[in-house]
């Protein structure tokens, strides 16, 4: 497959994985650290949606699973369908040392490298899937933090999670 | 510099295009392993008297339980000696069983010192608010 046309699908693969996990886990729903918290606040000051404010703290704060999806991939890339669930077992380490109790990061992880092995019979590899994690995570973090606050706010309510 | 690079991810990834070539087993004895040891882990949970599920609200509760986080570390454990290419006997059957008891062992009596609970809001020190 070509490069540029897997990087694109797997970025979309990988944003709608870790946002339908992660909403559906809770984490528009309240800060589980203190710095979650006041993220969160300062995103709605300029203008954004609490709950959006709040699950970008949440995924700043903690492994969630974007991380278990970024670490899935790069796991499957090294060691294959067990790298993956190695990604998985270190990302509820990762939980469980910042105070979150990970339910998220290793659901996340482990969808992540269903997905990749199922993309695989189609010819995308594991490092389109590091490319696309990490642009589906500029979308959230980086490009404009307010709208991408307003567009999670609306999915937390579809999922009935909202703050 | 960026062709050392190249080769050296290309040659760890090399035969991994499809996952699990590198190690010895077949791929059927891989998925009974994984299977064992997530069955073994949650029965012998069971026996020491672990609750199924964790306590209610489900999302939010740090308590340790049969269903989680017992079979996560079986499986990530197993994951480590098998791309190690270590499966004793009987084709990993006897190391997943192994590991499931381990696991178990391990949830129940030395979770809580390894990975202890947070401090609840009342107990922990206020920054600011």
């Amino acid at each position: 497959m070509n490069e540029v046309i897997g990087i694109i699908i797997a970025a979309i693969l990988c944003w709608l994985n870790f946002v339908i996990v992660d909403t559906y886990f809770g984490l528009p729903e309240q800060p589980g650290v203190r710095g979650a918290g006041i993220i969160g606040r300062d995103v709605e000051k300029r203008g954004g949606d609490i709950a959006g404010g709040f699950f970008q703290g949440n995924i700043l704060c903690s492994p969630d699973a974007s991380a278990g999806t970024l670490m899935a991939s790069i796991g499957y890339l090294l060691l294959g369908i067990p790298g993956g669930i190695i990604a998985a077992f270190l990302v509820f380490i990762g939980n469980r040392l910042c105070a979150d109790p990970g339910y998220a990061g290793t659901t996340g992880s482990l969808t992540a490298t269903a997905i990749i092995f199922i993309c695989s019979f189609i010819g995308m590899t594991p490092e389109m899937f590091i490319v696309g994690m990490v642009i589906a995570i500029l979308t959230i973090q980086g490009i404009d933090q307010v709208r991408a606050s307003v567009l999670l706010g609306k999915i937390a309510e579809k999922f009935n999670r909202h703050a | 510099m960026f062709d050392l690079l190249y080769n050296t991810v290309s040659v760890a990834s090399n035969g991994n295009f499809y996952g699990l070539v590198n190690i010895g087993i077949s791929g059927f004895d891989i998925l009974l392993a994984y299977i064992v040891a997530i069955i073994c882990s949650i029965i012998v949970a069971l026996i020491l008297r672990l609750p199924l599920l964790p306590s209610k609200p489900y999302r939010y509760s740090f308590d340790v339980s049969a269903i989680y986080p017992t079979p996560i570390i079986a499986i990530g454990i197993l994951s480590l000696f098998l791309v190690l290419n270590y499966t004793f006997m009987y084709n990993g059957l006897v190391l997943a069983v192994i590991i499931g008891v381990l696991s178990a062992l391990f949830v129940k009596y030395l979770f809580d010192f390894v990975f202890p609970k947070p401090l609840s809001e009342d107990n922990g020190e206020d920054i600011n608010e």
